[in-house]
């Protein structure tokens, strides 16, 4: 590839640098794969700053979103419109996000936003009822969904009013080290 | 409604109670935005001339925070930008000390980029995770721990007692005056003159033969004190003090690694409280690729939440019983331990038993004797097969709810393992000493001078072999019963087959392995100095060999580990392992009179007195020095002291945990204040808007 790309601007490159956590060569990679998902609509030069928005369809047909139950909350979240449609900017956002360098606060603020399905900045007992069906496929039967909601109502709502805001969410996630790992997408498998 | 409020002072600076961004943040404010409505924090855009009223704080944000904020892309391009137009007014002095700190941390984060790279088997360690999860990788952890933990001690032992015996061989030394009857100094270490070829191998599985004579053992290291005029090297004593230094570096080890798996747990006020909101907000892997592993993962979590459920039943149902029916339980409880109790002592008497009839079999040869050699082994091995699947029935029968019926059978285990290694000493010693007494075959060397010649080596063998076949035994397991279970589990399409399923990888069982090995090994360390080597390469093949059979017969368990708790008791297993070692080492250091025919210790009453003796050999101010140290002017103001730190560092640990409680109290005063304040707001212009 070679410092010659024509693709962006230095300076596009270093502000793309400065607001994700990639270095030159995966904010190309990325674009890269971002194009693959449709080559006709996305230009090879970015330099003018194109508006254009790929639509939810191919985002989720991602290998890395293709078979989690949650994927069209994250593209929701991460993308501009919240309906699903992202530009580069999101889609790079997203990754960035969702990277191995990105902080502990960074993705449990993301996180609550994909679990709050009617995005009223607070996870209501319905955002969790549908939290557990995806997590689970359905399978629990409508008893179990109820009392496990009542335990997490429970364990995690600190000020009582019934619904769990970022600071009860934050709360949560500093008792579990693993969060990290497992908000991650692992990009490298693909390239 | 607070949301205007807020909108009205722009250039008021509000820290934004949702979002905890790294320290020198930006200040945020609660704005609703296109993408998300109340709690989205959004900068301030007030000049950097604000900032710098406040006293010493950083004016401008440096660029890498701008990443961590959760807002979009254009946003932050355009902030950039605005910064990169902001050109900070400082002095020299400060934009010298900016730009080296700049720089301190990009050299700390290669450094640690690279330390991260080196480490041992990382990718192996990320690709077990990934696939089985936490619990099979702590279990990956702690081996990788015990691999290096050998690695360092056996360089302890190679550049303090190896190496300088080594050198010393190749010096002719004088040798010291031998005092003490003339049986007692016979060994006959030379191996027979014409042999057949097969003893070889034989020899190399059980230490004896032409292994007997080697570095390996105790018996081949000589009493040298090399003086010369500016050097001089004691080796019998330089062999007690690695020894007993091994003991408190490997003591060190565990307790520093202990420390940061001991600060994680507290400090997130452990893992037992908040189960549920844990599996259900972290539950979900989203590196997760593919419709079979999340099928799997879904299935996995509703497998968790229905044993959690599961678990609160019986709890509720455990308060619930009538009199009669707790007494019952109660007493069937107590018949069941007693039996699981029963069940353990049988084992140690056949493991005393096999010990005894080998160490009167020491003589035949062949593969017979080989068998002979090995019963203990082979007795201890099937003990720890047999007994904790009896024990692990025994708990399901004493109806604990699960979890704690997976801690009463794994400490069954657990003492079951180490105290059948006891046993096995306790037999070895009575037959040495013939119990501490001083009449028949022990009389005239203080041990069984014609059975034991060289009763060190001998102990050290046992331990080699004890080593060895645990290795062979592992090797044995993968090739005889995990692969041919794979092959038929997925060839064959019958019931029982798909019953019994492909094996799980079960990490107590396989942890308690690990630590059985080692208490072998820091038991025999004195007396084979070689075998914190030989366990270093066990443990490497025992890595390969447990990842191989993982990834190709293994299938993800369905009920998964808790590992900040798990690796808190791995390493409290390990230390009591480690004390029991200890103690043999105290009583053969103290008691048990060296063998007068081999090794650095022939010439002395007990192994201990070395150290009188050359203590007396030193100057005599460093004899007054260690006198003052020992005597009770110095020891006793110490040992206050120490006292003082350590109720200090107790009474610190209460007053941060009553703090934490009380910080937790407060967060949820506060919240409920803040409801109650908004409630108020609403009323208030309520009655405001309706009396206009």
């Amino acid at each position: 590839m070679g410092n010659k790309q024509t693709i962006f601007t230095a300076q596009q490159l270093d502000a793309y640098q400065d607001c994700t956590y990639f270095t030159r060569k995966e904010i190309l990679r990325l674009f890269f794969r971002y194009r693959d998902l449709a080559p006709q609509l996305v230009p090879l030069d970015y330099t003018d700053q194109p508006d254009v928005k790929l639509p939810y369809e191919l985002i989720g047909s991602m290998p890395e979103l293709k078979d989690n139950p949650f994927r069209q909350r994250i593209a929701e979240v991460f993308s501009e419109d919240g309906e699903g449609n992202m530009t580069l900017d999101d889609f790079l956002d997203m990754f960035s996000v969702l990277s191995e360098m990105a902080p502990r606060d960074l993705k449990a603020y993301y996180a609550f936003k994909i679990y709050d399905f009617n995005n009223d900045d607070f996870i209501c007992k319905l955002d969790l009822v549908k939290t557990l069906n995806k997590l689970t496929r359905n399978e629990l039967t409508e008893d179990e969904v109820r009392m496990v909601c009542e335990k997490v109502m429970d364990e995690a709502d600190m000020d009582n009013d019934g619904r769990l805001s970022l600071e009860d969410f934050q709360h949560v996630i500093v008792r579990a080290p693993e969060f990290l790992r497992l908000l991650l997408f692992d990009f490298h498998k693909h390239n | 409604m607070t949301t205007q409020l807020q909108r009205q002072g722009s250039a008021t600076a509000v820290q934004g109670t949702g979002y905890m961004g790294d320290q020198g943040s930006p200040r945020l404010q609660r704005v609703p935005s296109s993408r998300s409505n109340h709690n989205a924090p959004q900068f301030n855009w007030s000049p950097a001339s604000t900032a710098q009223e406040d006293a010493g704080q950083e004016a401008a944000v440096p660029p890498k925070d701008l990443r961590g904020l959760p807002i979009p892309m254009a946003l932050k391009r355009a902030i950039s930008q605005v910064q990169q137009m902001q050109v900070p007014v400082l002095s020299s002095f400060q934009s010298w000390k900016r730009s080296k700190a700049k720089s301190l941390s990009r050299g700390r984060k290669s450094i640690r980029g690279f330390l991260n790279y080196i480490k041992l088997w990382r990718k192996s360690l990320n690709q077990i995770g990934g696939n089985f999860g936490d619990g099979v990788q702590s279990y990956f952890l702690f081996l990788r721990f015990l691999v290096v933990l050998n690695f360092l001690s056996f360089m302890l032992i190679a550049g303090f007692v190896l190496i300088p015996s080594i050198v010393f061989r190749s010096v002719a030394s004088d040798p010291v005056n031998m005092t003490g009857p003339a049986e007692c100094r016979q060994y006959d270490h030379n191996p027979a003159a014409l042999v057949k070829f097969y003893s070889y191998f034989l020899d190399f599985l059980s230490g004896t033969g032409f292994m007997e004579y080697t570095y390996l053992f105790y018996g081949y290291y000589n009493n040298t004190m090399v003086a010369g005029s500016d050097f001089s090297y004691n080796i019998p004593l330089a062999y007690l003090f690695t020894a007993v230094f091994y003991f408190a570096f490997c003591l060190i080890c565990i307790t520093a690694h202990m420390g940061t798996a001991v600060r994680v747990a507290v400090a997130t006020g452990g893992g037992a409280t908040g189960s549920y909101s844990r599996i259900v907000f972290t539950g979900w892997d989203y590196g997760c690729l593919g419709d079979r592993s999340t099928k799997l993962k879904q299935k996995n979590l509703h497998y968790q939440l229905q044993v959690d459920l599961e678990e609160d039943r019986i709890k509720n149902e455990a308060a619930s019983l009538t009199l009669g029916q707790k007494i019952f339980l109660y007493s069937s409880r107590i018949v069941l331990s007693l039996v699981a109790f029963g069940l353990i002592i049988a084992a140690f008497f056949a493991i005393y038993q096999a010990t005894i009839f080998s160490q009167s079999k020491i003589d035949e040869i062949g593969v017979l004797g080989l068998i002979y050699e090995y019963l203990p082994s082979i007795v201890i091995t099937a003990g720890n097969f047999v007994v904790p699947v009896l024990c692990d029935q025994i708990a399901l029968l004493e109806r604990y709810n699960p979890s704690i019926t997976v801690i009463v059978a794994l400490l069954r285990s657990v003492f079951l393992r180490m105290v059948s290694l006891g046993v096995l000493l306790f037999t070895l010693w009575s037959q040495i000493t013939c119990f501490q007494g001083v009449s028949g075959k022990c009389k005239l060397c203080h041990y069984n001078y014609e059975s034991y010649p060289c009763w060190e080596t001998r102990v050290g063998q046992e331990m080699y072999k004890l080593t060895l076949f645990d290795l062979l035994i592992t090797i044995a397991m993968l090739v005889l019963v995990e692969f041919p279970r794979r092959i038929v589990v997925d060839s064959s399409s019958s019931k029982l087959a798909q019953m019994v399923g492909r094996q799980e990888f079960v990490v107590p069982a396989n942890v308690l392995g690990l630590v059985y090995g080692q208490t072998v090994v820091w038991t025999g360390a004195l007396f084979c100095p070689l075998l914190p080597l030989i366990n270093t390469l066990k443990f490497v093949i025992v890595f390969y060999c447990k990842k191989i059979t993982l990834f190709s017969n293994c299938r993800p368990a369905a009920k998964t580990f808790r590992s900040t708790k798990s690796k808190v008791f791995f390493l409290l297993v390990l230390l009591f392992g480690w004390s029991l070692a200890l103690v043999a080492l105290i009583y053969s250091i103290a008691q048990i009179h060296p063998s007068m025919s081999c090794g650095p210790f022939r010439s002395l009453s007990s192994m201990w007195t070395i150290i009188p003796d050359s203590f007396y050999g030193l100057s005599q101010t460093s004899q007054g020095f260690l006198f003052y140290i020992g005597s009770q002017r110095f020891s006793i103001p110490l040992v206050l002291f120490f006292s003082v730190v350590m109720c200090y560092f107790i009474a610190l640990a209460s007053v941060y945990g009553t703090s934490v409680n009380l910080l937790k109290a407060q967060l949820k005063l506060e919240a409920r204040d803040k409801q109650f304040l908004v409630k108020q707001i609403e009323a208030l212009s309520r009655t405001l808007g309706v009396a206009r």
